[in-house]
């Protein structure tokens, strides 16, 4: 290291790789995006009107742009309704996983100290493995001849073959499924950071286990759903794996809309124009996941 | 004191894991099936795995995403790592909030978003769309995980023993290799080991990223998988399981034998008290 | 070379005299009474964790309006016997009766007692009133009476104008206080206090024993303390119980273990002292003569029945040995020696003296301001001596 340099030109050496790639291909390619999105949509290879040129001058690139786009789909209540359908599916599939995951993540941080390493491992070891495949096991589950019909004939519960597939409760058994480590972890970290003293206290004041349950632990727990419930809901409004391999043609969601419009329908404009309105719903739930991991950065200092 | 499973902590971990389990479970068994139809069993057999390795397409994707994993998993880990030491060691500078918004956010944006969006950037600029854009793409959505993971490990360690180098006469580089390095050595791994399963795991980025002759494994299972659910793809899949698995198992067993070994150590140095 | 003098380094260690603070009544010996029942009584309580044995076959009482600590080095088992009262912890054997009632098998939340735990364990989501009121409302209490026994907490412990504050707001001193203050607003029978103040400074925490003995006065409950500091249980307790082990060593007043400790390792546990090995070498009239191994005749009065050529230490309290240039007039208890160290504390110094037989002694002697005596120093030849009443035999 060159003692010429100061400590202050050298910090900058670690900040600038991280910080210049994500400005070039995460926030620029944004602008990109945006820009798209108020150009007309053209049979060319890229399908689309040129982005900019020097030789039409700034003046004409500005005219070219319009908002055409974006009246069309708020024009077309196809649109509206995915967008709609699609914070619904996610609202209730997240809900759907905190009633999965709290129960779970409970019973982790309350396991024995020893065992408590392993059961983390058993939880984080499905997500590693590919989340197509996690999805496509599911198919075989729950169409009509799938395992899930098997079984519950045998069991005699049921005579005639399930009709889940296809629907949106297998969209949302897929959503809670594969995003129930996200659910699970934050939840786990913040139930097993309460002090089980806390717990003693309750119950030495006379409050019942359950009741010391709603007034010290779950009170307690709140960041823990908070950031789990954030995990899960912000990527699943804008799923297409999921809805796309399960769902069937009444499931509506923003992400396999984009997706047709993208690569069937050819139609990039069109596209971004629709990435850009699923960013706008999702900007407040994003900025204020990043608001509390930072707080928990500062907090954990 | 200890603490022993309560009833109701065992039923409710036994059924999540029974949850999480069951399906890939189910998958891995039928992909011994003789039979053809997936969820009658025929018999056992291993002919699905013979012809896949017949298969030739699908062994090109497959050797196109391990090496755009290895690749982008690298140069992921590098990169979060230096942003991870950005977010817990460098304090306050122009930009910061940005710049932490930038690392948090791919972690929860829709991945059709990020996709589309590097797509039509590298169409605008002109770059030619095969391995190295998929390989971008997944550099840029990993270094975030990466710095995640690092920045988790980084946070926990004693800064004095930083300093403490430094003050006996160590440059920063040096102390970041010295002592740094080796510290959060452990996460880097880890963080190396996500960046490379999420890349080996991505449909919906590399479909985007993707041009003319670069085809990687989820691309092909996913076209396959809409065709219908067949025993040869339960095959392939219960090879990523397995690799994965062994991976993952691996690397917490050097984990826990190191953590065991401290604890060990930690043990005898100050004599085993009640 | 014999064992001299246990290394704590509290300066004195007297027990208060006159009647205790704690119980005001002069009199105050309800362990005496054998009419008087218990309000906590452990039968033969035995805990065991898998195969480590916590606590072994303890049987105590403890009586209304006592002080009463539970004394011993961490791991003794101390917490242990205060949890299973708490119902934190059950019994593997025996049985726990507050009151009369027989508790071993009843819920924490069902129990008669109160705990103010070492960590404090105030709820962090809830404000001080929050913390105080917790147990109130429990109960189902209206809201205008828990507000009014909130606040008569908080006015006994100082904390009205911190009400609305949440407990990582507070100091370490004020959290303790809100501690006491949720663990006694129930009013319950008995309240139990984990080591309340180790987590203190020294001066902060000779603060909140005077602190605690007040409440304790004016609230007339019974307190359980459980602590390491023996400075601590013999200022603030009525009865203190030494345990080691998993066993409860002895049972007495603050005085009573002081003065008369029935092991060697309570002697040492509790203040400073002087322990001389050696075999009786006579017993006659209630007076006992030792042959030190260290060379001298030491003469004693002992409650202990002894019996000749048995193996005994003399224990004896360095503030009960006279120092002094010349010989005393009595050949009896009589050493010289030669002073090696001092350690200057003050109102009082500590004189290390080795004796001709190579055992090291220390002695006390205040510093009275009137310097009559020609000071001591190093290397200087002296004298101890003490009365046949000063020490106290221990056959274990």
């Amino acid at each position: 290291m060159s003692s010429s340099s100061s400590p202050d030109i050298r910090r900058w050496y670690v900040i600038a790789a991280p910080y210049l790639w994500l400005l070039i291909f995460f926030l620029i390619p944004f602008f990109v995006v945006f820009k798209l999105s108020l150009s007309d949509v053209a049979t060319a290879i890229p399908p689309y009107t040129p982005i900019f040129s020097w030789s039409t001058g700034i003046w004409e690139f500005f005219s070219q742009l319009d908002f055409e786009n974006y009246t069309f789909i708020f024009g077309d209540p196809l649109y509206i309704n995915a967008y709609f359908s699609s914070v619904k599916i996610a609202a209730v599939a997240t809900f759907l996983t905190l009633l999965v995951a709290y129960p779970m993540a409970y019973g982790m941080a309350r396991a024995p100290k020893a065992w408590q390493p392993t059961l983390m491992m058993l939880v984080i070891l499905p997500f590693w493995t590919s989340f197509l495949i996690r999805i496509y096991a599911w198919i075989a589950i729950l169409k009509p001849e799938g395992f899930a019909t098997l079984f519950l004939t045998k069991l005699g519960i049921i005579s005639e073959p399930l009709q889940i597939m296809n629907t949106t409760t297998a969209v949302y058994i897929g959503i809670v499924y594969s995003y129930l480590p996200f659910m699970l972890l934050p939840l786990y970290a913040s139930l097993e950071k309460i002090n089980p003293s806390l717990l003693e206290a309750a119950q030495d004041l006379g409050s019942r286990p359950w009741r010391s349950f709603w007034q010290v632990t779950f009170p307690l727990s709140l960041p823990g759903v908070f950031a789990g419930c954030l995990l899960v809901f912000i990527p699943a409004v804008g799923e297409f794996v999921i809805p796309d391999l399960l769902g069937g043609s009444d499931t509506l969601m923003i992400g396999k809309t984009l997706w047709t419009e993208f690569f069937n329908n050819r139609d990039w404009p069109l596209a971004s124009a629709v990435a850009v309105l699923l960013l706008f719903v999702l900007i407040v739930p994003i900025v204020i996941f990043q608001r509390q991991q930072q707080l928990e950065r500062e907090a954990g200092r | 004191m200890k603490t022993r499973f309560s009833w109701f902590n065992l039923t409710s971990i036994t059924f999540g894991f029974a949850f999480l389990y069951i399906p890939i479970l189910l998958l891995v068994i039928y992909s011994f099936n003789e039979s053809k139809l997936v969820t009658v069993w025929g018999g056992f057999s291993t002919k699905w795995y013979g012809s896949l390795l017949q298969n030739q397409a699908l062994m090109d994707a497959a050797w196109v995403t391990i090496r755009v994993a290895v690749v982008s998993a690298t140069i992921a880990t590098a990169l979060g790592t230096l942003a991870a030491i950005t977010l817990v060691r460098m304090g306050r500078f122009p930009g910061r909030t940005l710049f932490s918004g930038m690392i948090f956010a791919p972690l929860v944006m829709p991945d059709v978003i990020i996709g589309l969006s590097l797509l039509l950037m590298f169409v605008a600029i002109g770059f030619d769309r095969g391995f190295w854009t998929i390989t971008l793409a997944h550099i840029t959505f990993t270094m975030c995980y990466a710095a995640v993971v690092v920045q988790a490990r980084l946070q926990d360690f004693d800064k004095s023993v930083e300093e403490a180098a430094m003050d006996l006469g160590a440059t920063p580089v040096n102390t970041f290799f010295q002592i740094t390095l080796p510290i959060i050595a452990p996460s880097v791994i880890s963080a190396w080991l996500l960046a490379f399963t999420l890349s080996l795991d991505d449909l919906v980025l590399a479909s985007f990223a993707t041009g003319p002759g670069a085809t990687t494994l989820p691309m092909k299972i996913y076209s396959q998988v809409r065709l219908g659910v067949t025993p040869e793809i339960n095959a392939i899949s219960t090879i990523l399981i397995g690799i994965v698995t062994v991976g993952v198992l691996t690397a917490a067993y050097i984990t826990k034998r190191q953590t065991d070994k401290a604890e060990r150590e930690r043990r005898r140095a100050f004599g085993a008290t009640g | 070379m014999t064992v001299a003098t246990a290394s704590q380094s509290t300066p004195t260690l007297t027990p208060r005299a006159g009647p205790r603070t704690a119980a005001p009544q002069s009199g105050f010996a309800p362990w005496n009474d054998p009419k008087k029942p218990p309000i906590v009584r452990f039968e033969g309580i035995t805990k065991r964790f898998d195969d480590f044995v916590a606590v072994k076959n303890i049987t105590l009482d403890i009586y209304e309006r006592e002080f009463f600590a539970l004394l011993g080095p961490s791991g003794c088992g101390k917490s242990t016997l205060l949890r299973m009262l708490g119902g934190f912890e059950k019994p593997t054997e025996g049985k726990i009766i507050v009151a009369g009632q027989d508790i071993t098998d009843m819920p924490p939340y069902d129990r008669p007692v109160n705990m103010m735990f070492q960590s404090y364990a105030l709820f962090p989501h809830m404000t001080v009133e929050g913390n105080i009121g917790f147990g109130l409302r429990q109960e189902g209490m209206p809201k205008d009476k828990i507000a009014e026994r909130v606040d008569e907490a908080m006015g006994m412990l100082e904390l009205r104008q911190f009400a609305k504050r949440k407990p990582n707001q507070l100091s370490g001193g004020q959290q303790q206080r809100v501690a006491l203050a949720r663990a006694i607003a129930k009013k319950p029978r008995i309240v139990l206090l984990d080591e309340p103040l180790g987590a203190l400074d020294k001066k902060l925490r000779q603060q909140a024993q005077f602190e605690l003995m007040r409440i304790q006065e004016t609230t007339g409950t019974t307190f359980i303390i459980v602590t390491h500091d023996q400075e601590e249980a013999m200022t603030v307790a009525s009865r203190i119980a030494v345990m080691d082990k998993g066993d409860l060593v002895q049972v007495a007043t603050p005085g009573d273990i002081y003065e008369n400790p029935k092991t060697r390792y309570i002697s040492g546990f509790i203040g400073d002292v002087n322990l001389f090995e050696g075999k009786v070498s006579a017993v006659a009239d209630g007076c006992v003569e030792i042959e030190s191994t260290e060379g001298s005749k030491l003469k004693t009065r002992s409650a202990e029945p002894v019996s000749v050529g048995q193996q005994v230490w003399l224990a004896l309290r360095p503030e009960k040995i006279r120092i002094s240039h010349d010989q005393p007039s009595s050949t009896v208890n009589a050493i010289p020696g030669k002073v090696e160290d001092i350690g200057y504390l003050g109102s009082i110094s500590h004189y290390h003296v080795r004796t001709a037989g190579g055992q090291r002694i220390t002695a006390l002697r205040a510093n009275a301001a009137h310097a009559v005596e020609r000071s001591i120093s190093w290397e200087d030849s002296v004298w101890l001596d003490w009365p046949v009443d000063a020490g106290v035999v221990l056959t274990r």
